[in-house]
């Protein structure tokens, strides 16, 4: 392997891993801090990749004005699947896997029948791409790292310095006693639910525009978004940095040297190889 | 029967035991007190296997148990029951009793799925078995109550009752008396001594004084993972260190 | 309990089975007749998975065990020209044997990060299915299975396995079979001994159950019949590809056994049956199809929280009130 494919492979790796990154926040958010069983979240994802689809095509919105009205779209629908879906649900494991695919189930199908099957494509956000030295780097794909970055800080933040933020962190600890000292359970957990589903929305709209649309993106994005918050640790968001990135240098580095889905295979070893010795992942806590 | 020699067990830098040296004799009924804190679930836990001691070695009936798995050290003879007591909590008594049948005797996996008229008989003798030992203890009255309904005293005896289908040789009781009223107590004292006469080696871990006074031939006292006193009741009752560990935490030593 | 009474549980069942076996007479349509074989592989693997879960494992994985049994038998034939009766036993037993290899690490972790392992188990089968292309043919797919070999016995019998009637009475008698012994360890000592170790597993330790031990037997039990399942699938079907084989299905397997009920050993049939029939009869809603599949689950979940088997009792007070209200009517 040449340098040059070497540090190019690192640095799609490493690309691959910032949008790895996007896509676990939100999810870390509901199904490590909030221990809500959401397996739906790609669908919810999905969801907002269209928000943004229909904003662009048929309301004539840019790309930047679109972000933000579907991820608070989305926001507004995760608040209501929280009240309806999954509060009744809250403290029983088996019920909440049924409702969760229940409603995957649901949005997919009613993406099916209202948006067909087929791949729609948004158009890029900025086009080109950025070289420097042998390597290169698609603008769009670098305005996803960024954008990743802005987030995982941003959401960093909000746990651990606002009122809100730490309350969270007490109802996923224990929520009896959070409601002890007054925390509203309810609330924290729609609002919870609200930003995990935004986050969930902008990944989807970011990564449905460099990439494509369909009513099947959810499936790959929740099986890489379950995997790298495991292996970082539930809950924590420097664990789904860090289990993003690794998830994505693997995924940089093994294709070229053996095949994707050796990659996958390699990946997923290295998750079961940590889970035997470090069942909480990177960072998690139990 | 049971040896203890320099048993250690540490937590990071915690000592939670301390070199302990200790045995119990066939056929007595030993206590093991001291006050909270003091290491007594820990050294129960290591004893059964629950936890692997960090030094030191345990002697059941000669052969050294130590850091073998607690399956292997109950089919020895050696068996414990718990603080925290609930086995099956939807199931009935009966059915907890039948569950936990797995010992004496033993059948095979194609034994049972074959139904053979061998695995019958034994599923009738253990059904029998159950019914012999809810009535030792008086629990026969309530064979078909669901466990999470019993008075609590009832389900420390259920507890008894489970370690007993063992058939063991030496049972360990993990606070039998907690949280029972006077009669409760008086009650399973006589039980206690009616297992002890029937074979079965008993140690136990108390809060209740007067019932390990009264109960118990002899009784070892511990304090920071360390032995501080052993002897006859009457001794203990006077040891000058026993009533100083007792007094200097916030237990009573007269009473609970 | 009198004679009488006695009696009717064996009557009903044996009603039932002869009522099943029957069935080909009535349906004529092909397509019914797969639906039904369908169901039964679903009803195999489903009751399968309720036997691990009996000891309070989830596996996420049962679909990859599925596609072990599936691809090992139908190599074997292909490849050593093996008969079908020869290789689909041994598709159950490689199947069973994976599980024991992966069984003891995996066991000793808590349940929920067990449930994990199976996720990441099950996805890593498949893509060593897609990966190893020499062996499986990857996802352009195991192509020409042979059906079983027919069964002869001169001057008696000779079945041969090529129209649907057929495979309907191999799964009939593979479902019956595997349910019978399925069913023998969940009503025997051993079902309790797997019982108290969901519920209680330190107790169970204490009196000298080995709960790793039996927690593998399990696993591995649960794992041999879907391998089974999964050799049947391969020589019906006649075609693998890996993505059979997904966490997807792993996960509807999860979802027949709770929406069917956990408790009951016939919760797991029930909830099999229910959700691969069911739906078929909505078959004209075509692509609307898949919300009578929602409908179901949500239905069940809100109304029943011990899935399909809690009916009776759910129903039970409805009754009771229904008749106060005629007596006081009267």
């Amino acid at each position: 392997m040449t340098v040059a494919l070497l540090a190019q492979s690192i640095l799609n790796g490493l690309a691959a891993g910032g949008i790895y990154v996007l896509v676990a926040l939100g999810l870390t958010l509901v199904f490590g801090i909030m221990n809500i069983v959401q397996f739906a979240h790609g669908e919810i994802y999905m969801l907002g990749a269209y928000a943004s689809y229909f904003l662009i095509k048929l309301f004539g919105f840019s790309f930047w004005e679109a972000l933000p009205v579907s991820a608070i779209a989305i926001g507004l629908l995760g608040i209501v699947l929280e009240k309806f879906f999954f509060r009744p649900f809250r403290d029983r494991f088996e019920p909440s896997i049924i409702v969760a695919v229940a409603l995957m189930v649901l949005l997919q199908t009613t993406a099916v029948v209202g948006f067909g099957t087929d791949t729609k494509s948004m158009g890029g956000i900025i086009p080109g791409v950025l070289s420097i030295g042998g390597v290169t780097l698609s603008w769009d794909r670098l305005l996803g790292i960024l954008v990743g970055i802005i987030l995982v800080v941003a959401l960093f933040l909000l746990i651990q310095k606002t009122k809100i933020g730490q309350a969270m962190v007490a109802v996923s600890q224990d929520p009896y006693a959070a409601a002890l000292q007054g925390i509203d359970v309810n609330r924290i957990s729609s609002i919870a639910m609200a930003v995990g589903c935004a986050l969930a929305a902008i990944a989807g709209s970011l990564m449905g525009s460099i990439f494509s649309t369909s009513p099947f993106m959810g499936t790959s994005a929740i099986t890489k978004g379950i995997a790298v918050i495991i292996l970082g640790g539930l809950g924590s968001i420097p664990g789904a940095v860090a289990g993003g990135l690794v998830l994505g240098l693997i995924d940089g580095l093994v294709p070229p040297l053996l095949s994707s889905t050796m990659a996958g295979i390699v990946g997923f070893g290295v998750i079961i190889i940590v889970l035997l010795f470090r069942p909480t992942g990177f960072f998690g806590h139990e | 029967m049971l040896e203890i020699r320099g048993l250690t067990k540490q937590f990071g830098g915690l000592f939670a035991v301390n070199n302990l040296d200790m045995i119990v004799n066939q056929g007595e009924i030993a206590g093991l007190i001291g006050p909270n804190g003091a290491g007594k679930t820990t050294i129960f836990n290591l004893i059964t296997g629950f936890i692997p001691p960090t030094k030191g070695q345990i002697i059941f009936k000669h052969s050294d148990i130590s850091g073998k798995s607690t399956h292997s050290i109950a089919e020895k003879g050696l068996v414990r029951t718990f603080q925290q007591n609930v086995f099956l909590p939807d199931l009935t008594v009966q059915q907890n009793m039948l569950a936990s049948c797995y010992l004496h005797p033993k059948t095979g996996f194609w034994e049972a799925i074959l139904n053979t008229s061998s695995y019958r008989k034994k599923e009738q003798y253990v059904c029998d078995r159950t019914m012999d030992i809810l009535k030792f203890l008086g629990l026969d009255s309530v064979n078909d109550e669901l466990v999470q309904n019993l008075p609590h005293g009832y389900q420390r005896l259920l507890g008894i009752a489970i370690a007993l289908s063992t058939n063991p040789k030496l049972l360990l009781l993990d606070e039998p008396l907690a949280g029972m009223n006077a009669a409760e107590v008086s009650e399973s004292l006589t039980f206690i001594n009616r297992i002890r006469s029937a074979g079965t080696t008993v140690l136990l871990v108390e809060h209740n004084m007067r019932a390990v006074m009264g109960l118990c031939d002899r009784i070892v006292v511990i304090n920071f993972g360390r032995k501080i006193a052993e002897g006859l009741p009457e001794e203990i009752k006077r040891n000058k260190n026993v009533i100083e560990a007792y007094l200097g935490t916030s237990e009573n030593a007269a009473g609970t | 309990m009198s004679k009488g009474s006695q009696l009717v549980k064996p009557a009903g069942y044996t009603a039932l089975v002869v009522f099943l076996v029957l069935v080909p007479l009535f349906i004529k349509g092909g397509y019914f007749l797969h639906i039904l074989i369908m169901a039964g592989i679903a009803v195999i693997l489903t009751s399968s998975l309720r036997t691990i879960a009996t000891t309070g494992q989830i596996s996420l994985a049962h679909s990859g065990f599925m596609a072990i049994g599936a691809y090992t038998s139908a190599l074997l034939v292909r490849k050593l020209g093996l008969s079908f009766w020869a290789s689909f036993p041994i598709g159950g037993i490689v199947a069973a044997l994976v599980a024991l290899l992966v069984g003891y690490p995996f066991v000793r972790v808590k349940r929920v990060y067990f449930a994990m392992l199976t996720l990441f188990m099950g996805a890593i089968i498949r893509l060593i299915i897609m990966e190893w292309r020499g062996l499986t043919r990857g996802t352009s797919g195991l192509l020409n299975i042979p059906p079983p070999d027919s069964i002869i016995i001169p001057g008696l019998v000779n079945i041969a396995f090529d129209s649907k009637v057929s495979y309907y009475y191999l799964i009939l008698a593979l479902a019956l079979i595997s349910l019978l012994f399925l069913y023998r360890i969940d009503s025997s000592r051993v079902g309790r001994i797997f019982l108290a170790i969901e519920q209680g597993d330190y107790v169970a330790e204490s009196v000298g159950i080995s709960v790793t031990n039996f927690k593998v037997l399990a696993l591995c039990v649960g794992c041999f019949f879907a391998g089974i399942a999964g050799s049947f699938y391969a020589h019906y079907i006649k075609v693998l590809t890996p993505d059979s084989f997904g966490v997807l299905q792993a996960i509807y397997i999860i979802v027949y056994m709770v929406v069917g009920g956990r408790k009951k050993f016939y919760g797991a049939i029930l909830g099999a049956l229910t959700l691969t029939l069911l739906p078929e009869f909505f078959r004209v809603l075509k692509e609307y199809q898949p919300f009578v599949f929602v409908g179901i689950l949500l239905v069940t979940i809100f109304l029943l929280p011990d899935g399909l088997v809690g009916l009776p009792d759910a129903v039970k007070p409805c009754i009771q009130r229904l008749r106060k209200v005629k007596i006081s009517n009267a």
